[in-house]
């Protein structure tokens, strides 16, 4: 633990348990929605499915890095993670991404997806509201994997037919904001 | 449709055999099919039983998200 880090958390104002529970649950969310979205990945085939499933997988890369990205900080701040994965399945921030009964049918398969970035990015939010201007570091965290989440939102939201997201394809490397925390 | 006092609203945290209820607006509503209130708690700084009109102003997301829910109250 870092005592004088998590101290001036405290001292700002923050709730720290609050705080570790939030991060703690986004980081079984993360980890969860990689586990359902490499199924969702593998049923994305043929001519509509191919169309989606590199960013369906560069969701799933990301969702992974921001798991591994949110632990240093739960530990530094004094929390852990369950020792049981079971448990640690059933306190994730967001539903199960589970696969649709017609993993043919796109649409359905761009619901789950974008309904978990969505749940995503107000997770974040929600952890960037209650720590700015008072825990620098987890809000830096957060925000970088905020960024994150609203571009898939925005990729699959495309797709969906809500209109254009604005950006292109990752280049290069996965994780442009969060690999800061990566390394 | 039932009205509720505050008494019997604070009843429905979701705990034992009570249902989660929260209020928004003067209307009750049954959460306890939402994911996201297992357990009478929502995202760590909620709890059902509660009136969360003023929350749910500083909440990320808006009132639009409680059309899915029924309204028992």
């Amino acid at each position: 633990m870092a005592k004088v880090a998590k101290e001036m958390v405290e001292k700002a104002g923050v709730n720290v348990d609050q705080l570790l529970e939030l991060l703690i649950k986004n980081a079984s969310a993360e980890l969860t929605t990689f586990y359902y979205y490499t199924i969702l990945r593998v049923n994305l085939i043929g001519l509509d499915g191919e169309g989606i499933k590199e960013i369906a997988e560069v969701a799933r890369i990301e969702d992974r890095n921001h798991f591994e990205a949110l632990i240093p900080r739960i530990y530094e701040l004094g929390g852990k993670l369950p020792e049981s994965m079971n448990a640690f399945h059933d306190i994730s921030a967001c539903p199960p991404a589970s696969l649709p009964k017609d993993p043919t049918n796109i649409k359905a398969m761009l619901t789950v997806l974008v309904k978990a970035e969505r749940c995503a990015v107000r997770g974040y939010t929600q952890i960037c509201n209650m720590t700015a201007g008072k825990d620098h570091r987890t809000y830096d965290l957060s925000l970088a994997i905020l960024n994150e989440e609203v571009e898939h939102e925005s990729w699959f939201s495309e797709f969906l037919g809500e209109g254009p997201s604005g950006h292109f394809m990752r280049r290069g490397d996965t994780s442009p904001f969060v690999s800061k925390f990566l390394r | 449709m039932k009205k509720f006092t505050k008494v019997e609203l604070a009843q429905q945290n979701g705990k034992n055999t009570f249902k989660p209820y929260i209020a928004y607006n003067g209307k009750v509503y049954d959460v306890s099919n939402s994911y996201h209130w297992k357990h009478g708690k929502h995202h760590v700084l909620h709890r059902a039983g509660e009136d969360l009109t003023d929350a749910l102003q500083e909440a990320p997301h808006g009132a639009s998200l409680l059309e899915r829910v029924p309204i028992i109250g």
